[in-house]
């Protein structure tokens, strides 16, 4: 569904041949939309290379790799989309940023105003599907809340029960508190863009609940250009790659 | 061409009738996909001909000042971008829409809910259905229909027993097409209803998520959709040809 626009812009690129530089297809995870764009021009810009990005739920991406899609660079957003295709299609792991989760709701005055109103009866709860690695951070977050007991039994089933739409990229479900549908999301602290913030609330979780996300990049075994992919991984791990990365919400590695 | 377009249905339907096709299908997954589907497109093939037929009867038989820009406004969906539809929808009935608070104080909530995978489905996929009735409706001998006036009939009678059988078969395909339409609906679904599992989640969006974490349950429901959308096709060409042999 998704491989025909990048088939495009692979054609695009192969008739406008640059010397000296290549063409470096990156797949990311959807959190890194802002971020990596970001980098990806000042890394153009360093090296001359031409990166181009697909950000979709890492899910999505593994999915696309999987049945042959060919890039050069894989940043997941956790590592069950990344490890298994680790040694098989792609040749390392490095750990280049972390994430942390945040509630949001909708900025009309609403249900939810703390971490405990989650589970109040009647609330529409949006949350990234069980697969989407937002979502598994996110039920991992609600376990973490059930098990310390401190807003009462069966916290997390409670939660659970509120979800009207489980989306298939945590921006989807950011979207959908910012259009005033649902009246909270969990999301990343990076999604909550200056663009967002205007028409949101920020509900910030309790640390001891909160999951550290670990972003794991890769270059592919496939990769036309390794020698530039290389330069990619590394150029993320770099002061300028890691400064642009905080000022968009993300933590050091 | 033809092994273009043959190739990747034939493909579809060899991995997804794999051996493991009845475990799957009886998956919860699949099964509340099916479900879903089911009962959301009914419900929008019946809303289509109830409110569908007058409409497109007054289109087809009356003439008024702005009837062709009506007629073409009406067509709109089925060119438009599903996404697009999606948020129209959303801008139009969610709780931050235009009728939003209207709604909301009525109780309606209609954003996440099946009934918004309904209005989904009848935005995108009505207008099949008006098109073909307009066409069924215009296609009818006029001198029959007077006949029947003459011999006593009143206009209801008329409709019922003269007018609706002959327009019958172009109705009956327009139905078709809406209803298949209306079960591959996929942008403005998943926009203004969401999805969730056994709520929200039709086929397609099934579909879009199974491919997120086990293939499986994606293969399987699109064998069945090909499978579909072969018989939607014959079928329709089936009705064809018996109204042309009429």
């Amino acid at each position: 569904m998704m491989t025909l626009p990048r088939a495009a812009a692979l054609l695009a690129a192969s008739l406008l041949p640059v010397a000296g530089a290549a063409s470096l297809t990156v797949f990311a995870a959807s959190s890194l939309t802002d971020a990596f764009t970001e980098i990806g021009r000042t890394f153009d810009a360093r090296t001359g290379h031409r990166t181009t990005f697909q950000f979709a739920g890492s899910q999505v991406l593994r999915t696309q790799l999987e049945n042959g899609a060919r890039a050069d660079v894989f940043a997941s957003a956790n590592d069950a989309q990344f490890t298994p295709l680790l040694g098989r299609l792609i040749g390392s792991r490095d750990v280049f940023t972390r994430n942390r989760l945040t509630v949001i709701a909708r900025a009309a005055p609403g249900p939810v105003n703390s971490l405990r109103d989650l589970a109040a009866p009647g609330v529409r709860l949006v949350l990234a599907a069980p697969a989407v690695p937002a979502g598994e951070y996110t039920r991992r977050m609600l376990s973490a809340v059930d098990r310390a007991g401190t807003y009462g039994p069966a916290f997390a089933d409670r939660t659970l029960k509120n979800v009207v739409s489980e989306e298939s990229n945590v921006r989807q479900a950011a979207l959908k508190v910012s259009l005033g549908e649902a009246d909270a999301a969990v999301v990343y602290v990076s999604d909550v863009t200056p663009a967002l913030k205007r028409r949101v609330r920020v509900i910030a979780l309790p640390s001891r609940f909160n999951q550290s996300a670990a972003y794991p990049v890769g270059v592919l075994t496939g990769s036309g250009s390794p020698d530039a992919a290389r330069a990619f991984v590394a150029f993320l791990k770099g002061r300028e790659a890691q400064g642009i990365l905080r000022r968009w919400g993300f933590l050091s590695p | 061409m033809t092994a273009f377009l043959l190739l990747p249905t034939l493909v579809l339907l060899q991995r997804g009738l794999s051996a493991s096709f009845l475990e799957t299908l009886r998956s919860p997954a699949v099964l509340d996909a099916l479900r879903v589907s089911l009962w959301t497109t009914g419900v929008t093939v019946l809303l289509t001909v109830l409110a569908g037929t007058p409409v497109a009867y007054l289109l087809a038989r009356r003439d008024f000042p702005g009837r062709a820009v009506l007629d073409t406004l009406l067509d709109l969906p089925v060119v438009l971008p599903p996404v697009v539809a999606g948020l129209g929808l959303l801008l139009t009935f969610g709780r931050s829409g235009l009728l939003g608070p209207g709604l909301e104080l009525a109780g309606v909530s209609l954003a996440f809910s099946p009934a918004a995978v309904v209005l989904a489905q009848l935005f995108t996929a009505a207008p099949f259905y008006l098109r073909a009735a307009k066409a069924g409706f215009g296609a009818v001998d006029r001198d029959v229909e007077r006949a029947a006036l003459t011999d006593g009939a009143g206009r209801w009678q008329a409709f019922r027993h003269v007018t609706w059988p002959l327009a019958f078969p172009f109705l009956l395909e327009g139905l078709v097409l809406t209803w298949a339409r209306a079960l591959g609906e996929f942008g403005a679904t998943i926009l203004f209803a969401g999805s969730l599992q056994g709520r929200t989640r039709t086929i397609t969006l099934t579909i879009y998520g199974a491919l997120e974490s086990d293939l499986g349950p994606a293969l399987v429901l699109s064998a069945v959709m090909v499978t579909f959308a072969f018989a939607v096709l014959l079928t329709v060409r089936v009705l064809a040809a018996r109204r042309a042999g009429q």
